[in-house]
């Protein structure tokens, strides 16, 4: 579990209107500011100076013996840098297909629950334990898994008489990606069914009794009554498995290092190479990467927000 | 009838299915730590014929995990008791105070919790450098404070915000100052939304690799993600050994799960539920 996917744990809750308080009159200067100031410390040394500082990087070359200004050198020669594009579109694929698998499977799984399945409370652990390993465990146990000689995978594939479909998983372009969607699916879908199911059990049950009357089809029941009174949790949690997988580092880099033939390279891989692998000694290219991704991911999650609150609006 | 016996049938199977999938690989290393790479080798699925719990010792001694764990436990627990403090104040004093810029500040730092990593983890390896706190857990601390300072507050002003204002009041009316409203009052009234954070926070950092990969070169000085990592490139081929080291980085976190999962949970679902 990587610090930012759950970081991300948190929908995105826009400008609530301050509530409460005494005195309404004037602040309490006196006392707000000893309580703030550790935390502004914290804020603005760590997270706002860097930013601001990378993006400055993003127009200097950064070299250990000093800056020199380059302008949009570095952006320039981004657009036409096809490794990074290429890392854009395997992170989007990523950042869009995962959270549909996770949250898809989970609704299901977590309806089965709430049907009161014989055995519930302990299938509910189960299936929640991928998300307690770390990623760098995920990743190793992973690579094992999809080993081509003893992995999981392939052994069961040659046990149903599969043999031909036996492939070194993560050592072939057209599937190293799909097989670390597959990874994160595994990892995520038990936390996105345990919300689902706080969310079900949350729920009038006579809603859903009086669709029991009507005698509607499962299928019917799913779709018509209970993925609308749940939405609002769909959504938040669909958003939150986007931010994580435009995040995700710590699994590409154990199993795949972006590889083979930058079929995994994410954007989160190739900033790290560019700034501390590659021995090119420049922070500024890095930055720049860096610097275009924020405002990407900026943009996507503030349109993404934005559209989701239009039509709730609409809606009520 | 018979159909729905076939749809029962169908629907304990995915159950089944998905089960072994879900829980599979933690118990397939599981055992996997407790046999020797030969005898894995020879059977990758088989239990052990012999349970080598001596092997925990070997990598605790002779492959620095002792050295690795103490870093991480160093790490997280100071990490995790600042972030607690600086984060309860900051969250108190916006759900309680009402100023100008409030909920500016508020929007400020929540919205860091969707910034990319990138944006800032190159600047911090400058800037700690420039410190001189680059490759020290110091260093480590004071970044992992800031990377969950979002997570904390954002989830402690939730809790704090529902805290009664008559209760502050009282104590107002009680004498105490505003500090001391703080610590004896509202610190203590939001314990459960404090262990909370405490626990995830601990399960997160325990975990976390990018900024200690970044900000951590000398092997004395790797937490467990680093130091499992390291061991994994050393010893490439000695895959029982390998899973005996996961499986010490694995097992602090189920302990805090098998006796927090509530609170955990809790956590992890913070606001996602409405």
């Amino acid at each position: 579990m990587s610090t930012t996917d759950v970081a991300a744990a948190a929908p995105v809750r826009a400008s609530i209107p301050a509530r409460l308080a005494l005195p309404a009159e004037r602040p309490a200067w006196a006392a707000i500011i000893p309580f703030l100031l550790p935390a502004a410390v914290f804020y603005v040394g760590l997270t706002a100076y860097p930013v601001v500082r990378t993006v400055w990087n993003s127009v200097h070359e950064v070299l250990p013996a000093g800056d020199i200004f380059v302008g949009t050198a570095h952006y320039a020669e981004l657009w036409l840098d096809e490794t990074f594009w290429r890392a854009v579109r395997n992170t989007l694929t990523w950042a869009i297909a995962a959270p549909l698998l996770e949250v898809g499977i989970a609704l299901l799984l977590a309806l089965a629950l709430y049907a009161k399945v014989p055995g519930g409370r302990f299938l509910r652990v189960a299936w929640f334990t991928p998300v307690l390993m770390s990623y760098v465990v995920v990743g190793i146990l992973w690579t094992w898994i999809y080993n081509y000689d003893w992995g999981a995978v392939n052994v069961l594939l040659r046990a149903v008489g599969l043999e031909d479909w036996a492939n070194p998983w993560l050592g072939t372009t057209g599937t190293a990606l799909p097989a670390l969607i597959l990874v994160t699916t595994w990892m995520w879908t038990g936390f996105n069914m345990v919300v689902l199911l706080a969310a079900l059990h949350s729920l009038p049950s006579e809603v859903i009794e009086a669709a029991e009357l009507d005698r509607c089809s499962w299928a019917a029941k799913l779709w018509h009554i209970v993925i609308p009174l749940v939405r609002p949790t769909l959504l938040n949690l669909l958003v939150l498995s986007c931010v994580g997988k435009m995040k995700i580092f710590d699994l590409v880099w154990i199993a795949t290092k972006g590889g083979p033939l930058w079929s995994t390279e994410t954007v989160s891989t190739y900033t790290y190479k560019r700034a501390f692998e590659w021995s090119t000694f420049d922070l500024g290219y890095p930055s720049a990467i860096a610097t275009v991704w924020f405002v990407i991911v900026m943009a996507g999650v503030g349109l993404l927000t934005w559209t989701l609150r239009q039509r709730q609006r609409l809606e009520y | 009838m018979a159909a729905r016996v076939l749809t029962r049938a169908a629907v304990t199977l995915l159950i089944v299915l998905w089960t072994a999938f879900a829980a599979g690989p933690l118990l397939w290393v599981a055992m996997i730590s407790l046999r020797s790479t030969g005898e894995f080798m020879r059977a990758p699925y088989a239990l052990p014929e012999e349970w080598r719990f001596d092997k925990y010792a070997t990598a605790w001694n002779s492959s620095g995990y002792d050295i690795y764990f103490a870093n991480s436990l160093i790490v997280v627990l100071s990490s995790v008791a600042i972030v607690t403090v600086v984060g309860a104040m900051a969250a108190h004093c916006l759900a309680r105070y009402r100023f100008p810029g409030n909920r500016v500040i508020y929007f400020l730092i929540f919205s860091t919790i969707v910034l990319p990593p990138q944006i800032t983890i190159i600047a911090l390896f400058q800037t700690l450098a420039n410190l001189g706190l680059y490759d020290t857990r110091i260093g480590l601390i004071l970044v992992y404070v800031a990377i969950q300072l979002p997570l904390t507050v954002y989830i402690l002003e939730g809790f704090f915000a529902r805290i009664p204002a008559d209760l502050f009041d009282a104590a107002r009316i009680d004498g105490y100052s505003e500090w001391a409203t703080f610590w004896k009052v509202a610190f203590p009234v939001a314990m459960p939304a404090i262990a909370t954070v405490v626990i995830l926070n601990t399960i997160l950092l325990w975990n976390e690799f990018l900024y200690a990969v970044v900000l951590i070169a000398d092997d004395a000085k790797r937490t467990l993600p680093l130091g499992i990592q390291k061991f994994m490139g050393d010893q490439l081929e000695d895959y029982g050994m390998i899973a005996t080291g996961l499986m010490i980085a694995i097992i602090p976190v189920v302990v805090i799960y098998a006796f927090f999962s509530e609170k955990l949970i809790q956590g992890m679902t913070a606001g996602a539920v409405k």
